[in-house]
């Protein structure tokens, strides 16, 4: 009786902090919108914030990401043109290739790499400013934080994912044209066509929105986890981890879900 | 110079180009500097047939169904688009067959076999099959030669009908047989179930290849604007079919006739003679018949069909 | 301690609880008091922030980072910080915590006559340290 009271407590307390942590998130993110509606939000001074960040996020590590994308890529268009052969499916191939790749493989990958790089170290270092006492220092000089240390790294996280993701997928039409056609324009009316046929309004509507979520999971996530830390420095390491897991937790979610939006 | 803002400007300003340039690609993908071109089909039915099924030429996709409806006479009418740089495939002569494959899902099918014909006019309606019909006749056409063959075989000039009739002092034997004058004149019970047979296969058959006719009327002639020329043609068909049968009504009557009047030989021979040249009559019939529905029925490939 | 951290609104802080901004230079952390609370542009901001590190004689310090910074130099930073906010009491929490390289009764002193500003500044420093003020 102890032991079914005991584990619905911890059930309960598990939901509760799930809850609170939703709640958490969701309140940030509101807060952040309404920030955005705000005039006085669009000054030089967020501008150039934002452009550090997106400089930080995305073309600092532009030609590594790039390359990685590359390789991914080939590695994806040649286990797919050649298993496409084995079996006759050849006239599937580059649609197998484009779907996969530009639809879900890359933009959860650029979510990843962001994740790693940019949200792990947005989370300590939201954390360290909440343990230094930075926070406290800026909200006695009565100056919310939330306008050049928060909304600019939400709003370069999505650009940079959105912006990664998309020319990952570029890069990855043009290595599948190249892979199944070589370099030659004589593919180009069919491939123009699997194109067409892929990419109508709706999908890409559902790709821009899905990386822009994932843009957003890898830098609102982190920066939540990191203002939760309690004020002890021996927490950081423990905020970083719990950030780091509901990130990968949130963009598995985003993925399963816009899987099922789009084959369900 | 601030050089961060330089590199986020210059991957700014080269990711929009690049966005920009696959916008534009992708627009003149879908078609969107095109023109459309419209394209009715009449259908008997819409099953399997939904909105964004697509038409395809050669195994190449060129359209798209858009809607579905019916029209004023409770027929229905499918409407496609294609870009009009793939339109060009569509000839007054094409046909349309909606496949309806075990695996995968429903397509329509254009097959333009004369590609020097006129174009397609925008916004024209065309007769959609369903491969169904379109593969139940070859194969009906196979069994009317198979049969017809045989119907021919048994009352060709030298044939074992001619031969036995020579043979008038054997017959008066047989005339008492289960098929009376017709076994005494055949030589046999089972070649005179041969013939009766063939008959009887032949009236089967063209039963239902009037059924279907009939069938492919209601849903032509159900709806206006249907070209004039595959109306007439499938009119035609009608009519052949018609005589083909009336003609074997003849046969038949003249068959039960000689089996009345086995006991009168001389009547018998009459009849048999009479019997033979109506099955020619049903023959020849049956074989413009098969002619006919091979030049005008927009599937069959081959230019002829070869009778004995 | 606890009194001093629960001061009015109205009262400016230089204290060791309340550090500088760590990733933003001694500049940006001055000019963010202007730019956000009184929605000035960057480059009027920058100006105030300026001139606010002239008048205290630290101008070359815009650049640094608090790590990069003496001790004597993050304090003076802090009290830009706490000047701009153009608040009518100024309190000095715990110098000695903050300004351990320095004589720093003389070295507030200087600042304050520097400084020209209106309004009072008060010192909250534990007890024994009384004797170093009369000097």
């Amino acid at each position: 009786m102890n032991f079914l009271a005991a584990s619905i407590e911890s059930l309960g307390a598990k939901v509760v902090g799930w809850f609170t942590v939703g709640y958490g998130m969701f309140a940030f993110l509101v807060q952040a919108s309404l920030l955005l509606l705000e005039p006085a939000t669009w000054n030089r001074a967020t501008f150039d914030v934002v452009v550090k960040q997106v400089y930080f996020t995305a073309v600092q590590i532009l030609h590594v990401f790039l390359g990685y994308a590359m390789v991914i890529s080939w590695l994806f268009i040649t286990i797919i043109l050649s298993t496409a052969r084995d079996f006759g499916l050849t006239e599937f191939a580059s649609e197998m290739t484009i779907r996969v790749l530009v639809l879900e493989l890359l933009p959860f990958l650029t979510a990843l790499f962001v994740a790693l790089r940019s949200g792990s170290a947005i989370n300590t270092e939201v954390a360290l400013m909440r343990v230094n006492n930075e926070l406290d220092a800026l909200a006695h000089c009565k100056v919310p934080p939330m306008q050049f240390e928060f909304l600019p790294r939400l709003i370069g996280g999505v650009v940079s994912v959105v912006t990664l993701a998309g020319l990952a997928g570029l890069l990855a039409i043009l290595m599948g044209y190249l892979a199944i056609y070589g370099m030659n324009a004589a593919g180009f009316e069919p491939y123009t066509r699997t194109i067409a046929k892929i990419f109508d309004f709706r999908i890409m509507a559902g790709l821009i929105v899905k990386c822009a979520l994932f843009g957003l999971a890898v830098t609102l996530i982190p920066v939540t986890a990191g203002l939760e830390t309690p004020k002890k420095l021996f927490m950081v390491p423990v905020s970083v981890l719990r950030g780091m897991m509901r990130v990968f937790f949130a963009i598995v979610a985003i993925e399963v879900v816009s899987l099922a939006l789009k084959y369900i | 110079m601030n050089t961060l803002h330089f590199k986020v400007g210059l991957f700014a300003a080269a990711s929009l180009l690049l966005v920009g340039i696959f916008m534009v690609y992708l627009l003149h993908a879908r078609g969107f500097f095109d023109k459309t071109f419209h394209l009715q089909l009449a259908a008997a039915s819409a099953d399997g047939v939904a909105p964004g099924v697509p038409v395809v030429f050669s195994g190449i996709e060129i359209g798209r169904v858009t809607t579905l409806g019916l029209n004023e006479n409770g027929g229905i009418i499918i409407h496609a688009e294609f870009l009009d740089r793939n339109a060009r495939w569509l000839k007054e002569n094409s046909s349309f067959i909606l496949d309806k494959p075990i695996v995968g899902g429903a397509k329509i099918r254009v097959d333009s076999p004369d590609l020097q014909a006129p174009a397609l006019p925008d916004n024209a309606t065309m007769l959609l099959l369903t491969s169904d019909i379109s593969k139940e006749i070859p194969a009906l056409v196979e069994r009317v030669k198979a049969i017809l063959a045989n119907v021919e075989h048994l009352t060709r000039k030298d044939g074992e009908i001619n031969a036995t009739l020579a043979n008038v002092k054997t017959v008066t034997g047989r005339m008492t047989g289960e098929y009376g004058v017709l076994e005494g004149v055949l030589g046999s019970p089972e070649k005179a179930r041969a013939v009766t047979d063939s008959l009887d296969k032949t009236r089967a058959l063209i039963t239902r290849l009037d059924a279907m006719t009939a069938k492919t009327d209601q849903w032509l002639f159900a709806r206006d604007g249907m070209a004039e020329q595959t109306k007439a043609s499938l009119a035609q068909v009608r009519l052949m079919l018609n005589d083909a049968q009336s003609s074997l009504k003849k046969a038949d009557a003249v068959m039960a006739n000689t089996v009345e009047i086995s006991a009168n030989i001389k009547d018998g021979t009459q009849d048999i003679a009479q019997l033979r040249t109506e099955i020619d009559d049903a023959v020849r019939k049956a074989n413009d018949l098969i002619n006919e529905i091979n030049r005008k029925w927009p599937f069959a490939r081959e230019p002829e069909v070869k009778l004995p | 301690m606890a009194a001093v951290a629960a001061l009015p609104d109205d009262v400016a802080r230089v204290a060791p609880d309340l550090p500088l901004r760590a990733n933003l230079s001694a500049l940006d952390n001055i000019a963010l008091i202007p730019l956000y609370q009184r929605h000035c542009s960057a480059a009027e901001s920058v100006r105030l922030a300026q001139a606010m590190l002239e008048r205290l004689g630290y101008a070359d310090l815009a650049p640094l980072r608090d790590p990069d910074m003496t001790p004597a130099q993050r304090f003076a930073t802090k009290l830009a910080r706490a000047l701009i906010l153009r608040r009518p009491r100024l309190v000095i929490d715990h110098p000695g915590a903050m300004l351990y390289d320095v004589p720093y009764p003389a070295f507030i002193r200087q600042l304050a006559e520097r400084a020209e500003m209106t309004g009072t500044w008060e010192i909250f420093d534990f007890g024994w340290n009384q004797a170093l003020y009369r000097a």
